[in-house]
C-alpha cells in the first residue's frame, strides 16, 4: 500500500507509537485466548504471520463488546433510576444488576444490529384470555 | 458472573459436539468475563448467548474485510493497514477524523489505534478463566507416529494413498481413451499423421472428423473426406438414416461407394 511520504519527524512519532502499542500488546493478554481466535481468522481467511496483529483483532473485539456491555449496563441503570422509590428498593436493585435482552437489543442498535426477542409464545390465539370471554 | 441454572446443569452444557460449539464455548467464558469486568452481576443465558454471537461474528467480519483489503493489493498475507482499514469499516459510531479519512494518506496516525491503545494501557488484563485443551498437541502427536509420511507434510491425512510416482510417468504422453489436451490434438498441431490411434472405440465419435452436411431429399453427393479412411464415417451423411453412422468403420472405397447407392431411391 502506497501512501506519501510524510517529514521524518512525524514518520518517526508515529513509528516509535506503533512501535511502543504494538510492544504493548504482547505485554498485555486478551481475554479472549489466542488460538480462539486463531481459529475465527483462519475460518474467514485471514492469514498473518505476525502474533502482534492476532492480539489486535482480540483486543478490538474486546474493546467492541466492552463497549456494548457497559451501555447495557447504563440502560439497566437508568431503567433501575426511574423506577426507585425509596431508599432501601434501590440499595437492593443495585446488587442485581442483569444483562437482559433489553437493555442488550437497545445498546446493540446503537451499533447496527437489529436484535429482536419474542416476549412470549402461545400456543392459541385465546391463550391468557378470561376463560368467560372466550368463544366455546 | 452467576447464570440462572444450577452449577450442574452448566457443567454438562459445556459439551461440546463439534468445533463450531466448542469454540462458541469459549467465546462464552470470555464474554461473560468482559462482561464482569464492565459491572454486571447476573446475565439471562439468551442475552449472553446473543452477546457471544454478535461477538463471534465481529471477528469473523473483520477479518473477512483484512482480507479483502489485502487481496485488493494482491496480497495473500494481511498487515496492519489491511486490518486498520477493515476496524474503519466496522466502526459503526464512527471516529475522530472518519470524514477526512484519506486526505494525508497516513493510516497508521488512525485514531481507532489511539483508542485501542488507550484501551489497552487503561483496561486491566482478565486472564482466561478455564484451561483450553490445546488441538496443536494432539496433531503433532499423530503426525510422529508414522514417518513414513512424515515428507509429505502434516497437512496431508494418512490415510489418503500416497502421491503416484511422477518420474516413471514421464515417457507417458498417451492417455486411455486416446484423449488429449486440445493444444496437443492434431487438429490444432496441423493434421499431423503422427497422433493418429488405431485403437478406437466404435461408438465414439473421431477426433478428426470432416464437415457435415445435411440435405432432406436424400442422395446427391456427399461430404468430402479429407483424405482419412476406414474411421471416420461419422463425417458421412447424416440423414434419415443416422443409424450408419455406427456401423463398424468400412476400410476400402468400395464398401462405402456401396453403401452410398444403398442410400439412393
Amino acid at each position: 500500500m502506497n501512501h506519501n511520504p510524510q517529514s521524518s519527524d512525524g514518520k518517526h512519532d508515529d513509528d516509535s507509537t506503533l512501535s511502543d502499542f504494538l510492544g504493548s500488546l504482547m505485554d498485555y493478554t486478551p481475554t479472549i485466548p489466542d488460538e480462539l481466535v486463531e481459529h475465527y481468522l483462519a475460518k474467514s481467511g485471514f492469514q498473518c504471520p505476525d502474533v502482534r496483529l492476532i492480539r489486535l483483532v482480540a483486543v478490538a473485539t474486546q474493546k467492541f463488546v466492552a463497549e456494548v456491555a457497559s451501555d447495557a449496563l447504563q440502560h439497566c441503570k437508568a431503567r433501575q433510576a426511574a423506577v426507585v422509590k425509596d431508599k432501601r428498593d434501590k440499595q437492593q436493585k443495585d446488587k442485581r444488576l442483569i444483562l437482559t435482552m433489553d437493555d442488550l437489543s437497545k445498546s446493540l442498535r446503537e451499533y447496527g444490529v437489529n436484535v429482536k426477542h419474542q416476549e412470549y409464545f402461545a400456543d392459541s390465539p385465546s391463550t391468557g384470555m378470561d376463560p368467560a370471554s372466550r368463544d366455546e | 458472573m452467576k447464570k440462572s441454572k444450577s452449577k450442574k446443569q452448566s457443567n454438562t452444557q459445556q459439551e461440546a459436539t463439534n468445533v463450531e460449539e466448542f469454540s462458541f464455548n469459549i467465546t462464552k467464558i470470555a464474554v461473560s468475563q468482559i462482561c464482569k469486568s464492565v459491572g454486571f452481576k447476573r446475565s439471562q443465558i439468551l442475552a449472553l448467548e446473543t452477546l457471544t454471537l454478535v461477538a463471534t461474528k465481529y471477528l469473523e467480519a473483520l477479518a473477512k474485510s483484512s482480507v479483502s483489503f489485502s487481496n485488493a493489493a494482491n496480497r495473500t498475507q494481511s498487515n496492519l493497514l489491511d486490518l486498520t482499514n477493515a476496524l474503519h469499516d466496522m466502526s459503526q459510531v464512527g471516529f475522530r477524523g472518519a470524514s477526512t479519512l484519506y486526505d494525508n494518506n497516513c493510516l497508521l496516525k488512525s485514531s481507532v489505534l489511539e483508542d485501542l491503545s488507550a484501551f489497552v494501557s487503561s483496561t486491566a488484563e482478565i486472564p482466561f478463566a478455564k484451561p483450553i485443551e490445546r488441538a496443536k498437541e494432539r496433531e503433532m502427536e499423530k503426525v510422529k507416529a508414522s514417518t513414513g509420511n512424515l515428507q509429505r507434510g502434516a497437512h496431508i491425512p494418512e490415510w489418503l494413498p500416497s502421491f503416484p510416482d511422477v518420474v516413471s510417468n514421464e515417457k507417458c504422453n498417451k492417455r486411455v481413451n486416446g484423449e488429449e489436451l486440445w493444444e496437443n490434438s492434431s487438429s490444432v498441431l496441423g493434421c499431423q499423421s503422427d497422433g493418429f490411434e488405431e485403437k478406437r472405440n466404435p461408438g465414439k465419435l473421431a477426433k478428426e472428423r470432416a464437415r457435415v452436411k445435411f440435405r432432406i431429399n436424400g442422395g446427391g453427393k456427399r461430404v468430402q473426406l479429407n483424405g482419412y479412411s476406414g474411421n471416420n464415417l461419422f463425417s458421412q451423411t447424416k440423414d434419415e438414416e443416422p443409424e450408419a453412422e455406427y456401423k463398424k468403420p468400412i476400410k476400402s472405397k468400395e464398401n462405402q461407394n456401396r453403401v452410398y447407392k444403398r442410400r439412393k431411391l
